[in-house]
């Protein structure tokens, strides 16, 4: 099923030819504006790998200790009660919580000397997803809003797409990096969620109250429910809403992008392969907007980054209940999506043009707190790359004996953000001409 | 009274596929005996082979289930939406399951315990941002204690001792987590153990004599013994991968735990000294949380098939299946 907005619709109603026609047309000059010259785009194209990046963004900053890098030899007091099991990669070994992830590793690479700058959620989340810290500013854009100005709209599916229940974000503010940046609202990303069960929604039509699918075919009915909405609004908002709900009616009535939605035509095995989860079921949906020519989908593990607070959806801020949290339920969801995504990427051939992205914002407290616990790391910790020419089955990076630091080369978000667009064939002339990730450089081990 | 729809062990371990008995539990008994008596004399059941019976169909994710009113109903906790886990109580009977508490709004409930009397319920309720609290709350008058610590934590895996008055927790005050005592009104709070590494899933013998418990200073999850009074600890499994939520069944004389020395989350039984250690699942997907039944021949769990959790009712009867330690 798809649950568009506050309703649900059968998955295979299909839109009129003149309902997509008109919905064509209303297609805002915004999401044109300002795109590269077609030759560029079909230069970059060639020299791209990656038709497409899914980032699985780990909210909250996952334990390195607990998850890729374990130390069995450290200290009591740092090591956690984790025992390790052997990859697939010569030498590397990950806790007993990731067994699928470690019978996979030949098809992965791990990173475990991840540095960023800041220590703080919000900060720490634009610097991993922008490369910059949020202050002085401006902003910068978010990696996959450069993707979506660098390709553009090509049809009816927005090129930049973000899966989960909102902004990242943690009790006080969400992150600023999160979208367009210094390129504009305009390439912010296009927010869907998908339920355990698969139900995909569209929170921008959650706006149009009482809407049927029937309802929302025909141009009037709607037309007028909007002008309605937009007296509830003030300018700046009418002007952003109606840019995203061009997009989100643009999907309502192209057939493609609504088979894009619609988990449904998955068989059974493979949804079940992903888990009955959100996380793991946004992995699924991610892998069929990928499919669909999306090129860049950021799968949020949650929209709250605290772990445990009325109201919180789990994020990976194990402040308490580190060790029982992994144990119980991060881990076994983790381990079940990354691998089932991975699985279905390599199987299908689509591993070969995209790129699969796994990292959080920084890592946890090497030693453990005195609430049996780990606090915010941001001095190492690990992402994991497969996909797009990465060549697979290697550990790259080394952290010190108790995983405090980096003892070869740190990688930075920016460099992450950087190799990441030099796959999707956004060179340095590119990136100068957007002024964009300034200074970055190519993660080189990758390859 | 008719419970369950299963196939029976040692009918499946000869004939395969020899399916699915409905039975009430005394002519139950007196059927899967004469099968063992014919069959055993062919064969030697290898492993448990029962068909797990599904109690749950809503595949949502689940934890934490126990089995209340003498066997009669199940309380477990579940994802109600994405950002809110709920307690839930299921009568065996119909299969409906209920919230165990109107009020617990949109606080996250967690490993609820009940005391052998059934007139206690405790369990870790979030109380705020990254709070955890113990609750023991008397189920006739609704008198409730709130066990907390200084700063902020959370309280974990409470359980009752067997004459009622006390409950055993784990928490984490100034360091290693350890095991705490408190009454039932939330006075005479105490520090159980002062060991190294992380303890947690304390589990009385019904004599009150014994805790049972995991503990991480030997680089994983170990299962342990010690005596109330802090005597006389003593390892039970030995092995470098995960042996977690020790439950002593009902007679004492055994005890069910989760490990992941198969490759993923499986259930066994070993006898209460650490023998005879017996692999009661064998799915490739996760199999956690198992309770006793007061009968102490089942257990329910928490099994995750094809990626969607519900609560299963498991076989585990004494003197069966040794899969070696």
């Amino acid at each position: 099923m798809l649950d568009f907005g506050s309703y649900q619709t059968a998955s295979c109603s299909g839109s009129s030819r003149r309902a997509f026609i008109r919905t064509a047309a209303a297609v805002p000059a915004m999401m044109t504006a300002g795109l590269p010259a077609l030759a560029e785009i079909e230069q970059a194209r060639r020299r791209a790998k990656a038709k497409s990046v899914i980032l699985l963004w780990l909210w909250g900053g996952p334990s390195h200790l607990d998850m890729v890098d374990p130390k069995p030899d450290a200290p009591d007091d740092f090591r956690g009660p984790f025992g390790t099991i052997a990859t697939k990669t010569s030498g590397m070994h990950f806790t007993e919580l990731l067994p699928r992830m470690a019978a996979r590793s030949d098809k992965y690479t791990v990173i475990r000397s991840m540095q960023t700058t800041n220590g703080g959620h919000p900060g720490a989340g634009t610097v991993g997803v922008t490369g910059f810290e949020e202050k002085p500013g401006p902003v910068q854009p978010n990696f996959g809003a450069i993707v979506a100005k660098h390709r553009g709209q090509q049809e009816a599916l927005p090129p930049f797409f973000y899966v989960g229940r909102g902004i990242p974000r943690d009790l006080p503010r969400r992150i600023e990096g999160y979208g367009g940046g210094t390129l504009g609202k305009a390439y912010d990303p296009f927010l869907v969620h998908c339920s355990e069960r698969g139900d995909v929604s569209i929170p921008t039509l959650k706006m149009l109250p009482n809407m049927s699918p029937n309802r929302i075919e025909d141009r009037r009915t709607l037309e007028k429910a909007l002008d309605v909405e937009r007296y509830r609004l003030d300018s700046a908002e009418v002007e952003r809403w109606g840019q995203t709900y061009q997009s989100a009616y643009g999907l309502l009535t192209d057939e493609k992008a609504r088979k894009a939605f619609d988990l449904t035509r998955e068989s059974k095995k493979t949804r079940s392969s992903y888990g009955r989860t959100t996380f793991g079921q946004g992995c699924l949906l991610a892998r069929r907007l990928a499919q669909a020519g999306v090129p860049y989908v950021q799968v949020n593990w949650s929209e709250y980054v605290e772990t445990f607070t009325p109201n919180g959806d789990f994020g990976w801020d194990t402040h308490i209940y580190n060790f029982e949290l992994l144990q119980d339920r991060h881990c076994p969801i983790f381990d079940r999506a990354y691998s089932a995504l991975l699985d279905d990427l390599h199987d299908s051939g689509m591993l070969e043009d995209t790129l699969l992205v796994a990292m959080g914002e920084f890592g946890r407290t090497p030693k453990i707190s005195t609430r049996a616990a780990r606090e915010h790391w941001q001095h190492c910790y690990f992402s994991l790359w497969a996909g797009a020419g990465v060549e697979p089955g290697r550990c790259i990076g080394e952290s010190d004996a108790k995983a405090e630091y980096p003892v070869s080369r740190p990688i930075t978000p920016l460099m992450t953000g950087t190799t990441m667009l030099e796959l999707c064939g956004i060179g340095a002339k590119e990136r100068a001409e957007m002024k964009v990730l300034d200074g970055g450089s190519i993660i080189d081990e990758l390859f | 009274m008719n419970y369950f729809r299963r196939a029976d062990p040692a009918v499946c371990g000869v004939a395969g596929m020899v399916e699915v008995l409905t039975f009430d539990r005394p002519s139950a008994l007196v059927s899967r005996w004469l099968c063992c008596v014919v069959c055993g004399l062919l064969v030697t059941v290898s492993a448990f082979a029962a068909e797990p019976v599904q109690l749950t169909q809503d595949g949502s994710l689940k934890r934490d289930a126990r089995f209340v009113d003498g066997g009669r109903s199940v309380v477990y906790c579940y994802d109600e939406t994405p950002a809110l886990v709920r307690m839930m109580k299921m009568s065996l009977d119909d299969r409906v399951a209920k919230p165990v508490f109107e009020d617990a709004a949109d606080k996250h409930h967690y490993e609820p315990a009940f005391s052998p009397n059934g007139k206690w319920i405790s369990f870790t309720a979030c109380t705020g941002n990254l709070s955890g609290k113990l609750v023991i709350r008397n189920l006739e008058s609704g008198a409730q204690a709130d066990i907390t610590h200084k700063g902020r934590g959370g309280t974990r895996s409470p359980t009752f001792s067997p004459n009622n008055e006390r409950v055993i927790y784990a928490f984490a005050e100034k360091g290693p987590q350890q095991l705490w005592s408190v009454k039932t009104d939330g006075t005479d709070k105490q520090q159980l153990t002062t060991c190294s590494g992380v303890s947690n899933w304390p589990s009385f013998t019904p004599d009150g004599r014994t805790i049972v418990f995991s503990n991480s200073r030997e680089k994983n999850y170990e299962i342990y013994s010690v005596g109330a009074d802090g005597s006389g600890e003593r390892r039970l499994t030995n092995n470098t991968l995960m042996d977690i939520r020790p439950a002593v069944s009902p007679d004492g004389r055994r005890i069910a735990f989760v490990s992941t020395r198969t490759g993923n989350y499986d259930v066994f039984v070993m006898n209460i000294d650490g023998s005879n250690v017996r692999q009661i699942t064998t799915s490739e997907e996760r199999d956690d949380y198992p309770n006793w039944h007061p009968d102490g021949e089942q257990l329910v769990i928490v099994s995750e098939r094809d990626g969607a959790f519900d609560l299963y009712l498991v076989d585990a009867p004494p003197g069966r299946t040794v899969a070696g330690r």
